[in-house]
């Protein structure tokens, strides 16, 4: 990537055709040529195919109850059973399945509100500075003082039991807010400084307006990293939050549960498969976000780049 | 020279962000549902008796009372006594049974992190873009993808069930029925230093895989920071300069680049340290170990707030603590900092 195209993508893109703009943009071209990448983003669709394919096509009340008498029970992985059934005889295959969904689901949830809500703090933070900037930063602050895991943990007793995963998803939400809050003050700080900002408050554009027409968009690939790295953390700590008992209620599908299942009851009877399948897709969807979002960073970085030449 | 300065601000910081910390821990569990004097009474009590646990816990002060008790005794590190868990033994006693526990796994895995994770790193850069470099960055983002309550079990299932080579939980072998004496209350250095070499052996032994499993992930992280760190620090002019002068390749890395390439790798240590702890609570639930992770998981199950309080907000000090020292070392190995 020549510095000669990158100047050229300022100007106007609209009119150019799909390939000449991700060719020109040196985000896209980088991150497409990357084939760990690639791989990440595979194994995401993949898992969003089997999550939505498995919600539109199980019955959630079925897959939740137990199967004693129509299934054997703890049965190993067979060729009928391929990840084999635990011990209410629920076959795992449509359990793990479920899975996918409930982690793309409330993972979605979860990244999307700390986003909004990290976002939102973090550029009014760096737009009106001042006592506004030290009691949004300082608060983020202290929230960031905690392990994050624990944070949540001490959040989730706030909330009802009835919440099920609801009250894991808010927790992590109030945990994910100081990491965007953060790592979008220090964007917009930098896009702030920019003639143009100056230029749209001497036209006379309102607050609302410069931040969301102008500073907001500027900001947005550091925001799409972020998200994705967040992405990964957050399946991970809501199947830790329903594995450590504060998350998912008992029956439902969630990989976390079906991971304590198989550290309290199948671990001392060698029942290897009550772990092993859930963890695979847990651990699987995870890595698909991390090298997503790995090589997102490495093509915002122009040092990456030049490495790259 | 010592940055006596920097020191005394970053210390004067730190006290407002502490009040913040205990004012949030205050209100989560003012927030919680249930009744704590209820949850101590039992449900059949009486509802006099209801009524004088609460006004001797100070329940019917107003909340600002009640919260500038909490601060002061936050400050004497006075947590109360235990209500469900551990009956008329004070938090601060319990905490000195468990925290040990828990630092101990802590500070086992990383020390795996570091020793793997450095070494992996620099190796990982000096062969940028082979396939070495591929396996080790693929293996790093993989190690921060598999959750511990995944590792840990099919490990215990392999090493302990399959083979039968390690133990699969618990802290030492049950043969033993006298503990050793207690110095440190962390057991591998505890049977060290009574010279009681067999019951070290097994403390050991069961320490393995728990610190494997936890030390992955900073080993991850610690690698993926080397890297790019000494990346980084390659392409200086200075090393060039020296290269210029005739030193030899080797010895430049390793002389030049490999000390100033640690300085980032220092912050991501620390970083990751609030990781470990969380870690630490998962670990320690998979094999059944009993320190104060798993002490905090049990106390918001059944709502004994003293405990959670105590244990929340010695984390969060912990935390707080190995960042303040990890941001000193960084200003004292790399001065500009101190600007």
């Amino acid at each position: 990537m020549s510095t000669e195209t990158l100047t050229d993508d300022e100007g106007g893109t609209a009119s150019r055709g799909l390939v000449d703009r991700v060719r020109a943009s040196p985000f896209l071209s980088q991150l497409l040529s990357n084939r760990l990448a690639l791989a990440g983003l595979a194994i995401i669709v993949a898992m969003l195919v089997i999550a939505v394919y498995a919600r539109l096509t199980l019955d959630l009340d079925v897959i939740s109850r137990s199967q004693l008498g129509t299934n054997p029970n703890r049965a190993a992985p067979s060729l009928e059973y391929p990840f084999g059934t635990d011990g209410q005889a629920r076959a795992l295959v449509p359990r793990v399945a479920y899975g996918a969904w409930y982690a793309m689901l409330f993972g979605t949830v979860t990244v999307g509100a700390s986003t909004v809500l990290g976002v939102g703090l973090g550029i009014i933070a760096a737009y009106y500075g001042d006592i506004t900037d030290n009691v949004i930063m300082r608060t983020m602050d202290v929230l960031l003082a905690f392990p994050s895991l624990l944070l949540a943990l001490a959040l989730v007793s706030i909330f009802p039991d009835e919440l099920g995963l609801w009250r894991a998803v808010a927790a992590l939400t109030l945990v994910y807010t100081p990491r965007f809050a953060r790592v979008v003050r220090g964007a917009a700080l930098t896009v702030l400084e920019n003639e143009y900002i100056d230029a749209t408050v001497a036209l006379g554009a309102t607050d609302p307006r410069v931040l969301v027409r102008h500073v907001l968009p500027n900001c947005l690939a550091p925001i799409t990293v972020q998200s994705t790295l967040n992405f990964g953390l957050a399946i991970i700590d809501l199947a830790a939050l329903s594995f450590l008992g504060f998350g998912a209620s008992a029956g439902t599908p969630s990989w976390g549960l079906m991971l304590s299942n198989g550290v309290s009851q199948g671990l001392l009877t060698g029942v290897w498969w009550w772990s092993f399948f859930p963890g695979l897709f847990l651990a699987l969807t995870v890595l698909g976000f991390n090298l997503l979002g790995d090589g997102m960073r490495d093509a915002l970085d122009p040092r990456m780049r030049e490495a790259v030449d | 020279m010592f940055p006596k300065r920097f020191v005394l601000k970053r210390l004067l910081l730190l006290v407002p962000v502490l009040i913040g910390v205990a004012t949030l821990v205050f209100s989560i569990l003012h927030l919680s549902p249930g009744d704590p004097a209820l949850t101590i009474a039992g449900e059949r009590a009486s509802q006099e008796f209801v009524e004088r646990i609460r006004a001797d816990l100070g329940l019917n002060d107003p909340i600002w009372v009640q919260y500038v008790d909490f601060l002061g005794n936050v400050v004497r590190f006075d947590f109360g006594e235990s209500y469900v868990i551990n009956r008329n033994t004070t938090v601060r006693e319990i905490m000195a049974n468990t925290l040990p526990v828990t630092l101990e796994l802590a500070l086992y895995g990383q020390l795996f992190g570091i020793l793997f994770g450095i070494p992996l790193g620099v190796l990982s850069a000096v062969k940028q873009d082979t396939l070495t470099d591929h396996t080790t960055r693929v293996g790093a983002l993989a190690g921060i993808s598999v959750p511990i309550f995944w590792s840990g079990p099919l490990l215990i299932l392999l090493f302990a069930q399959v083979l039968g080579v390690l133990p699969t939980s618990g802290r030492i072998s049950s043969t033993f029925s006298v503990s050793p004496i207690r110095v440190t209350g962390m057991v591998t250095i505890d049977t060290l230093l009574a010279g009681e070499w067999d019951m070290f052996k097994s403390a050991v032994r069961h320490m393995l895989l728990p610190s494997l499993v936890i030390g992955v992930y900073s080993m991850a992280l610690i690698s993926r920071m080397m890297r790019s760190s000494m990346l980084e620090v390659v392409r200086q002019d200075y090393m060039r300069t020296a290269r210029a002068k005739g030193q030899g390749a080797k010895i430049t890395v390793l002389k030049h680049g490999f000390r100033n390439a640690l300085i980032p790798v220092v912050t991501i240590i620390g970083i990751q340290f609030g990781g470990l702890l969380g870690g630490a609570v998962l670990t320690e639930t998979v094999f059944a170990i009993g320190g104060i992770g798993t002490l905090l998981v049990e106390a918001i199950e059944v709502g004994d707030y003293p405990i959670v309080q105590g244990t929340v907000l010695t984390f969060a000090f912990l935390f707080t603590l190995v960042n303040l020292v990890v941001d000193i070392t960084y200003s004292y190995l790399d001065p500009r900092i101190q600007q």
